[in-house]
């Protein structure tokens, strides 16, 4: 027996070690491992540390096909969330460049933009976030490993360094949080070897030229919007509807907005092939599925945006015993994200049926962290999140779409009120303001409890935020109209929305 | 016989010279307050911070240069235009930055020597 003690630190040993060893210590070597450095893992590791836990990090960036690669901090910090909007601005500023000449400013020749500038001082902030997380995790006591982790049963993880050096890690409980990574059509000829994804596309050190954007998910349409903005013929390829999950008729109104303002989009449109012509330019071939034909045409790049895939494959769950849903390949999880496992939890994007966003990733990490150290029981709200599009006309929406309330409640027991209104700045810089909406659905009779805010417009992200608290709190409709709005905004237009879909009235906004 | 080479200089021009002299390699830079004849600064926090640094260097990266930078005496620091300020976007002394990296360590972090550390072995 005592023979067997000693062998505890060879790495190769039996299941039946393991388990004799750890129940004469007791003890793991590490209270929590969090496998997954991003918006969540760090939150829940940092978290934890701070109550005290033993925790070690492990984050890994498998490079993408294209060979792009990056620090800690996840898809949000990286490839998401914080280039996405930086370049969004940029974009928004090219707008406002051609605004200022009717607010009198006397601008001398054409205006350009420079791909390079952009991306490096971009790159150089995501940097400095890598920097901080590291300094962050160093200052909580966070144990931080660069290793592709993976499981080897319920307390045991192996990380793999880069090199093929191999170290395993005991842990009372281990958390994933490993979120995912975008979808190569590898179906398609010429898919992977000449395209590229949002993985890509920030840390390009030159311009993608003329793209094509195939996809019609919020990161497609997003990345066309600023691609355009800053001045690139760009192309979006769409298979059905845009934007599918979010209420249709503010999809539609971003993306009249995006052809209004310049970017192409190819409706029903399935890409067939993608091949790389002696000049360098890529040839896509696609069926246009109203006619049935085939069309062709020459980009310097093509970004695929149709779908993110859970990072579960090389982790090893299987094998353990963790259950994941056949379909998404996501972790099936439960209200306190636990997974099939006991102490083995899951949450963020690898999470089935959990939205993919950071702050509910945060949130929920934190939350987590401290149900494990005991200092409560709460559990994480995943309802009445707030979101917001980024695309060059901004949409913000908290609650139910349209048709999800439709759905839920029937036509005839709720009732949407609406306006089409006109942002103040758009005036003097003549600027076509037709898509600038606002929709609130609400429960027909009584209270009218809203059920979901829709807006597009310039700052919906900024507008929708104060709204949720609203919603969070269970707004009605009268809460909004007994609210006095602000002047001259455009969120104040949410305040004065008295016109009923049902009324068939006109329901543009008409001066003050 | 160190890895790496020890630089010092004194005020924004010097360094700004020496630096262009030497690109292509790993630059490290500390700044501190100007030290007085006894060898010590009028920043206190750049007093505690220098051995603590000073104790890691032997973790810099082989080849690199390790900048000492004595910025100017107190009135010239305080000035919010003085061209560290305004130029390098430094906000206190002492201050340990990867020159053409995000990466920097301010005031207290430099007390840490783990910290400090951290930046000399980074990728």
């Amino acid at each position: 027996m005592a023979a067997l003690c000693r062998v505890r630190h060879r790495w190769k040993r039996t299941n039946c070690i393991q388990l004799l060893t750890r129940n004469l210590t007791g003890t793991f070597d590490y209270d929590l491992v969090v496998i997954g450095g991003g918006s969540g893992g760090l939150a829940c590791s940092k978290e934890a540390a701070q109550l005290g836990q033993k925790v070690a990090v492990l984050d890994y960036v498998e490079p993408s096909v294209k060979g792009t690669k990056w620090g800690i901090g996840g898809t949000c910090v990286n490839v998401g969330c914080i280039p996405k909007k930086l370049m969004h601005q940029a974009a928004l500023l090219g707008t406002a460049l051609k605004d200022a000449q009717k607010y009198g400013w006397q601008i001398p020749g054409p205006i350009s933009h420079d791909w390079s500038t952009m991306a490096e001082a971009v790159q150089n902030h995501v940097r400095s976030l890598n920097w901080g997380h590291r300094v962050q995790l160093q200052d909580k006591e966070v144990k931080y490993l660069n290793v592709k982790g993976s499981l080897l049963d319920e307390h045991t993880v192996k990380g793999s360094t880069r090199t093929g050096k191999e170290i395993m890690l005991t842990a009372k409980n281990i958390v994933i949080a490993t979120g995912g990574r975008p979808k190569y059509p590898t179906h398609i000829p010429g898919a992977v070897e000449h395209g590229i994804t949002s993985d890509d596309i920030f840390w390009l050190k030159e311009s993608p030229g003329k793209t094509l954007v195939v996809g019609a998910s919020y990161v497609a349409l997003e990345c066309a919007g600023f691609l355009t903005g800053i001045g690139l013929e760009t192309t979006v390829m769409v298979r059905s509807i845009p934007l599918r999950g979010f209420d249709q008729q503010m999809a539609g109104l971003v993306t009249d907005y995006m052809e209004a303002y310049g970017t192409k989009f190819s409706w029903r449109s399935v890409p067939k092939s993608v091949d790389k012509l002696s000049s360098g330019v890529l040839q896509v071939t696609w069926t246009d599925e109203q006619t049935g034909k085939d069309q062709r045409d020459t980009f310097d790049s093509v970004l695929w945006a149709v779908g993110r895939a859970p990072e579960t494959k090389t982790l090893g769950l299987e094998k353990v015993g963790v259950k994941l849903n056949k379909e998404s390949g996501k972790i099936l999880v439960a209200a306190d994200e636990s997974t099939s496992v006991p102490n083995i939890y899951a949450f963020g994007d690898i999470g089935e049926g959990r939205p993919e966003l950071t702050p509910t990733a945060i949130k929920a990490g934190k939350l987590l962290a401290r149900r494990l150290a005991g200092q409560t029981n709460e559990l994480m709200n995943y309802d009445n999140v707030a979101t917001t599009v980024f695309t060059p006309l901004e949409y913000g929406c908290v609650g139910l779409s349209e048709e999800e309330a439709e759905s839920r409640h029937g036509k005839d027991s709720i009732e949407v009120y609406h306006a089409f209104y006109k942002p103040l700045e758009f005036t003097v810089a003549e600027r076509d303001a037709s898509q600038c909406y606002i929709k609130v659905v609400c429960k027909r009779g009584g209270d009218q409890r809203i059920l979901g805010l829709h807006f597009t417009g310039p700052n919906a992200g900024e507008v929708t935020q104060g709204f949720a608290m609203g919603f969070q709190c269970g707004a009605t409709l009268t809460h909004l109209k007994e609210t006095v709005g602000i002047h001259p905004t455009c969120a104040e237009e949410l305040t004065k929305v008295n016109v009923s879909k049902r009324s068939g009235l006109d329901a543009t906004v008409t001066g003050c | 016989m160190s890895h790496y080479e020890e630089v010092k200089v004194h005020g924004y021009d010097e360094f700004c010279k020496a630096v262009s002299e030497r690109k292509g390699n790993d630059i490290f830079a500390y700044f501190s307050g100007d030290i007085d004849t006894q060898g010590l600064s009028w920043c206190p926090d750049c007093v505690k911070a220098e051995p603590i640094v000073r104790g890691e260097m032997s973790h810099l990266p082989e080849g690199s240069v390790f900048f000492y930078c004595q910025v100017g005496e107190r009135p010239y620091w305080k000035d919010p235009n003085n061209e560290f300020k305004k130029t390098l976007k430094l906000s206190g002394v002492p201050t340990l930055i990867r020159y053409g990296t995000p990466q920097k360590l301010v005031e207290e972090e430099c007390f840490k020597a783990d910290l400090v550390r951290m930046m000399f072995t980074e990728d």
